[in-house]
Protein backbone atom coordinates (compact mmCIF):
# COMPACT_ATOMS: atom_id res chain seq x y z
CA UNK A 1 0.00 0.00 0.00
CA UNK A 2 1.08 3.33 -0.69
CA UNK A 3 1.22 5.74 2.03
CA UNK A 4 -0.08 9.11 1.23
CA UNK A 5 2.61 11.76 1.64
CA UNK A 6 1.85 14.60 4.27
CA UNK A 7 1.48 18.43 3.09
CA UNK A 8 5.64 18.42 3.74
CA UNK A 9 7.05 15.90 1.64
CA UNK A 10 4.81 17.41 -1.17
CA UNK A 11 6.13 20.80 -1.62
CA UNK A 12 10.13 19.57 -1.04
CA UNK A 13 8.65 16.89 -3.99
CA UNK A 14 7.96 19.73 -5.89
CA UNK A 15 10.83 21.72 -5.19
CA UNK A 16 12.76 19.19 -6.93
CA UNK A 17 10.13 17.98 -9.54
CA UNK A 18 9.12 20.78 -10.91
CA UNK A 19 12.33 23.23 -12.65
CA UNK A 20 11.94 22.38 -15.90
CA UNK A 21 10.51 24.10 -19.20
CA UNK A 22 9.70 23.85 -22.50
CA UNK A 23 10.66 26.11 -25.19
CA UNK A 24 9.47 27.23 -28.61
CA UNK A 25 12.01 28.93 -30.74
CA UNK A 26 10.99 30.70 -33.46
CA UNK A 27 11.63 29.31 -37.57
CA UNK A 28 10.60 30.86 -40.04
CA UNK A 29 8.52 27.93 -41.95
CA UNK A 30 5.67 27.23 -39.66
CA UNK A 31 2.84 29.39 -39.83
CA UNK A 32 1.68 31.20 -37.30
CA UNK A 33 -1.36 30.41 -37.31
CA UNK A 34 -0.58 26.59 -37.22
CA UNK A 35 1.66 27.58 -34.14
CA UNK A 36 -1.58 28.64 -32.32
CA UNK A 37 -3.23 25.86 -33.01
CA UNK A 38 -0.81 23.30 -32.10
CA UNK A 39 -0.50 25.07 -28.83
CA UNK A 40 -4.23 25.02 -28.20
CA UNK A 41 -4.18 21.30 -29.38
CA UNK A 42 -1.15 20.26 -27.22
CA UNK A 43 -1.82 22.11 -24.42
CA UNK A 44 -5.52 22.57 -24.30
CA UNK A 45 -4.29 26.15 -24.17
CA UNK A 46 -7.52 29.16 -24.79
CA UNK A 47 -7.26 30.84 -28.23
CA UNK A 48 -6.23 34.26 -26.74
CA UNK A 49 -3.51 32.47 -24.61
CA UNK A 50 -2.02 29.94 -27.76
CA UNK A 51 -2.10 33.35 -29.61
CA UNK A 52 -0.34 35.24 -26.67
CA UNK A 53 2.39 32.64 -26.84
CA UNK A 54 2.46 32.37 -30.62
CA UNK A 55 3.43 36.11 -30.76
CA UNK A 56 6.15 35.69 -27.73
CA UNK A 57 7.60 33.50 -30.08
CA UNK A 58 7.54 35.02 -32.92
CA UNK A 59 8.59 38.63 -31.60
CA UNK A 60 11.00 37.60 -28.44
CA UNK A 61 12.67 34.06 -31.15
CA UNK A 62 11.57 32.11 -28.01
CA UNK A 63 8.66 31.15 -25.47
CA UNK A 64 8.37 29.03 -22.50
CA UNK A 65 5.40 27.30 -22.87
CA UNK A 66 4.85 24.97 -20.26
CA UNK A 67 7.11 24.29 -17.06
CA UNK A 68 6.59 21.11 -14.59
CA UNK A 69 8.70 17.76 -13.98
CA UNK A 70 11.83 16.49 -16.50
CA UNK A 71 9.43 13.70 -17.55
CA UNK A 72 6.23 15.96 -18.51
CA UNK A 73 8.09 17.99 -20.53
CA UNK A 74 10.03 15.51 -22.19
CA UNK A 75 6.73 14.36 -23.21
CA UNK A 76 5.52 18.09 -24.41
CA UNK A 77 9.20 18.31 -26.43
CA UNK A 78 7.93 15.10 -28.50
CA UNK A 79 4.71 16.45 -28.80
CA UNK A 80 5.59 19.14 -30.09
CA UNK A 81 8.01 17.89 -32.30
CA UNK A 82 5.59 15.67 -33.57
CA UNK A 83 4.25 18.71 -35.02
CA UNK A 84 6.54 20.15 -36.39
CA UNK A 85 8.04 23.23 -33.86
CA UNK A 86 11.55 23.65 -32.50
CA UNK A 87 11.14 22.67 -28.98
CA UNK A 88 13.64 22.07 -26.24
CA UNK A 89 13.57 21.56 -22.46
CA UNK A 90 15.82 23.03 -19.73
CA UNK A 91 16.25 23.38 -15.95
CA UNK A 92 14.43 26.86 -15.36
CA UNK A 93 17.32 28.55 -13.78
CA UNK A 94 19.48 27.68 -17.52
CA UNK A 95 17.78 30.46 -19.14
CA UNK B 1 -7.46 24.18 -58.68
CA UNK B 2 -6.14 22.94 -55.11
CA UNK B 3 -9.30 23.27 -52.47
CA UNK B 4 -9.67 21.58 -49.07
CA UNK B 5 -13.79 21.41 -48.37
CA UNK B 6 -15.56 21.13 -45.24
CA UNK B 7 -19.04 19.63 -44.85
CA UNK B 8 -19.55 19.16 -41.34
CA UNK B 9 -16.52 17.14 -40.21
CA UNK B 10 -15.85 15.32 -43.37
CA UNK B 11 -13.05 17.13 -45.36
CA UNK B 12 -11.71 16.56 -48.71
CA UNK B 13 -9.05 17.68 -51.42
CA UNK B 14 -9.39 18.39 -54.89
CA UNK B 15 -6.29 18.82 -56.90
CA UNK B 16 -5.30 18.76 -60.46
CA UNK B 17 -3.30 16.14 -61.64
CA UNK B 18 -0.45 17.68 -61.56
CA UNK B 19 -0.49 18.97 -57.92
CA UNK B 20 -1.04 15.46 -56.55
CA UNK B 21 2.20 14.39 -58.51
CA UNK B 22 4.26 17.16 -56.91
CA UNK B 23 2.70 16.55 -54.08
CA UNK B 24 3.61 12.51 -54.10
CA UNK B 25 6.95 13.48 -55.39
CA UNK B 26 7.06 15.58 -52.47
CA UNK B 27 5.95 12.88 -50.18
CA UNK B 28 8.04 10.24 -51.49
CA UNK B 29 11.42 12.13 -51.25
CA UNK B 30 10.81 12.84 -47.69
CA UNK B 31 9.77 9.17 -46.79
CA UNK B 32 13.07 8.22 -48.62
CA UNK B 33 15.52 10.58 -46.20
CA UNK B 34 13.25 9.16 -42.86
CA UNK B 35 13.93 5.80 -43.89
CA UNK B 36 17.71 6.25 -43.41
CA UNK B 37 18.66 5.03 -40.01
CA UNK B 38 15.19 3.41 -39.99
CA UNK B 39 15.89 0.66 -37.28
CA UNK B 40 12.69 -0.69 -37.06
CA UNK B 41 11.84 -1.25 -40.63
CA UNK B 42 11.42 -5.16 -40.44
CA UNK B 43 8.97 -5.31 -37.79
CA UNK B 44 5.74 -3.48 -36.35
CA UNK B 45 7.62 -0.72 -34.40
CA UNK B 46 4.65 -0.23 -32.17
CA UNK B 47 5.30 -3.27 -30.17
CA UNK B 48 7.24 -2.36 -26.76
CA UNK B 49 9.00 -5.39 -26.43
CA UNK B 50 10.78 -4.59 -29.98
CA UNK B 51 11.65 -0.98 -29.15
CA UNK B 52 13.26 -2.40 -25.91
CA UNK B 53 14.91 -5.54 -27.56
CA UNK B 54 16.45 -3.45 -30.62
CA UNK B 55 17.17 -0.30 -28.56
CA UNK B 56 20.03 1.33 -30.70
CA UNK B 57 23.25 1.86 -28.17
CA UNK B 58 23.45 5.52 -29.57
CA UNK B 59 21.78 7.83 -32.32
CA UNK B 60 23.63 10.42 -33.44
CA UNK B 61 22.13 13.80 -34.54
CA UNK B 62 21.24 13.44 -38.21
CA UNK B 63 23.71 15.59 -41.04
CA UNK B 64 21.22 16.29 -42.59
CA UNK B 65 19.89 19.94 -42.25
CA UNK B 66 16.66 18.85 -42.58
CA UNK B 67 16.39 15.89 -40.75
CA UNK B 68 17.90 18.13 -38.04
CA UNK B 69 14.88 20.21 -38.48
CA UNK B 70 12.24 17.03 -38.32
CA UNK B 71 14.11 15.00 -35.66
CA UNK B 72 15.77 18.12 -33.41
CA UNK B 73 17.87 18.06 -30.11
CA UNK B 74 15.35 18.20 -27.40
CA UNK B 75 18.04 19.62 -25.39
CA UNK B 76 21.35 21.71 -25.82
CA UNK B 77 23.44 19.28 -23.82
CA UNK B 78 25.14 17.16 -25.95
CA UNK B 79 24.73 14.06 -23.69
CA UNK B 80 21.03 14.81 -22.58
CA UNK B 81 20.11 15.20 -26.12
CA UNK B 82 21.52 12.08 -27.43
CA UNK B 83 19.90 10.20 -24.57
CA UNK B 84 16.80 11.56 -25.24
CA UNK B 85 17.27 10.99 -28.92
CA UNK B 86 17.86 7.25 -28.03
CA UNK B 87 14.58 6.63 -26.48
CA UNK B 88 12.10 8.78 -28.63
CA UNK B 89 13.57 9.27 -32.34
CA UNK B 90 12.78 6.14 -33.84
CA UNK B 91 8.97 6.73 -32.64
CA UNK B 92 9.05 10.31 -34.02
CA UNK B 93 11.03 9.19 -36.78
CA UNK B 94 7.92 6.29 -37.42
CA UNK B 95 4.96 8.88 -36.53
CA UNK B 96 5.96 10.87 -39.57
CA UNK B 97 6.66 8.13 -42.16
CA UNK B 98 3.21 6.48 -40.93
CA UNK B 99 1.41 10.20 -41.83
CA UNK B 100 3.70 10.45 -45.17
CA UNK B 101 2.40 7.32 -45.65
CA UNK B 102 -0.91 7.76 -45.95
CA UNK B 103 -0.95 10.87 -47.77
CA UNK B 104 0.92 8.83 -50.33
CA UNK B 105 -1.63 6.21 -50.26
CA UNK B 106 -4.47 8.65 -51.07
CA UNK B 107 -2.33 10.57 -53.71
CA UNK B 108 -1.75 7.40 -55.68
CA UNK B 109 -5.41 7.21 -56.46
CA UNK B 110 -5.70 10.36 -58.37
CA UNK B 111 -2.41 9.95 -59.91
CA UNK B 112 -2.90 6.42 -61.15
CA UNK B 113 -5.95 7.38 -62.39
CA UNK B 114 -4.41 9.57 -65.49
CA UNK B 115 -7.38 12.07 -65.68
CA UNK B 116 -7.56 15.66 -64.89
CA UNK B 117 -7.20 15.11 -61.41
CA UNK B 118 -9.28 13.80 -58.57
CA UNK B 119 -10.74 14.41 -54.94
CA UNK B 120 -9.58 13.15 -51.72
CA UNK B 121 -12.85 12.57 -49.67
CA UNK B 122 -12.74 12.02 -45.81
CA UNK B 123 -9.37 12.86 -45.19
CA UNK B 124 -7.97 13.00 -41.38
CA UNK B 125 -7.76 16.84 -41.41
CA UNK B 126 -4.66 16.68 -39.00
CA UNK B 127 -2.62 14.24 -40.17
CA UNK B 128 -2.74 16.40 -43.43
CA UNK B 129 -2.01 19.32 -41.23
CA UNK B 130 1.28 17.98 -40.13
CA UNK B 131 1.86 16.06 -43.30
CA UNK B 132 1.96 19.57 -45.15
CA UNK B 133 3.74 21.22 -42.56
CA UNK B 134 6.38 18.63 -42.41
CA UNK B 135 6.72 18.93 -46.32
CA UNK B 136 6.65 22.54 -45.69
CA UNK B 137 9.78 22.42 -43.17
CA UNK B 138 11.77 20.11 -45.62
CA UNK B 139 11.12 22.43 -48.60
CA UNK B 140 11.92 25.78 -46.44
CA UNK B 141 15.07 24.16 -45.06
CA UNK B 142 16.39 23.38 -48.60
CA UNK B 143 15.48 26.65 -49.56
CA UNK B 144 16.86 28.31 -46.77
CA UNK B 145 13.85 30.04 -46.20
CA UNK B 146 13.93 33.21 -43.98
CA UNK B 147 10.90 35.89 -42.98
CA UNK B 148 12.11 37.76 -46.66
CA UNK B 149 11.62 34.81 -48.88
CA UNK B 150 9.06 36.20 -50.51
CA UNK B 151 10.61 39.08 -52.02
CA UNK B 152 13.41 36.81 -53.31
CA UNK B 153 10.77 34.68 -55.17
CA UNK B 154 9.56 37.32 -56.46
CA UNK B 155 12.27 39.03 -57.83
CA UNK B 156 13.94 35.62 -59.20
CA UNK B 157 14.19 35.67 -63.01
CA UNK B 158 12.16 32.92 -64.26
CA UNK B 159 14.85 30.74 -65.59
CA UNK B 160 16.34 30.11 -62.32
CA UNK B 161 16.21 26.71 -60.80
CA UNK B 162 14.98 27.63 -57.76
CA UNK B 163 11.82 29.61 -58.93
CA UNK B 164 10.01 26.27 -58.86
CA UNK B 165 10.35 25.45 -55.92
CA UNK B 166 9.88 28.96 -54.42
CA UNK B 167 6.38 28.33 -55.99
CA UNK B 168 5.58 24.98 -54.81
CA UNK B 169 6.88 26.20 -51.18
CA UNK B 170 4.43 28.99 -51.25
CA UNK B 171 1.63 26.86 -53.06
CA UNK B 172 1.87 24.09 -49.73
CA UNK B 173 1.83 27.17 -47.23
CA UNK B 174 -1.36 28.80 -49.01
CA UNK B 175 -3.37 24.86 -49.09
CA UNK B 176 -1.89 24.40 -45.49
CA UNK B 177 -3.62 28.05 -44.37
CA UNK B 178 -6.37 27.10 -46.19
CA UNK B 179 -7.12 23.88 -44.35
CA UNK B 180 -6.32 25.73 -40.74
CA UNK B 181 -8.96 28.19 -41.81
CA UNK B 182 -11.52 25.15 -41.99
CA UNK B 183 -10.57 23.73 -38.83
CA UNK B 184 -10.19 26.62 -36.65
CA UNK B 185 -13.78 28.29 -38.63
CA UNK B 186 -16.95 27.58 -36.25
Amino acid sequence: MVRTANKEEVSIEAFFDKPWITIVWDDPVNLMSYVTFVFIKVFGFSSEKANELMMKVHTEGRAVVSSGSREEMERDVQQLHEHGLWATLQRDDQL
Amino acid sequence: MSQFARIGNSYSLALSQNEAEILINLAEQLLELLGEGDFFHHFDNSDPLAQLLSMPKEIETPEDPVLRRLLPNAYSDPEAASDFRRYTEPQLRGAKQRTLRVIREELTSIVDAQSDGGTIFNLDSELWLKALNDLRLALGVRLEVNNDSFETFELLPDEDSQKPMYAVYFWLGWLQGQLLGLLTAN
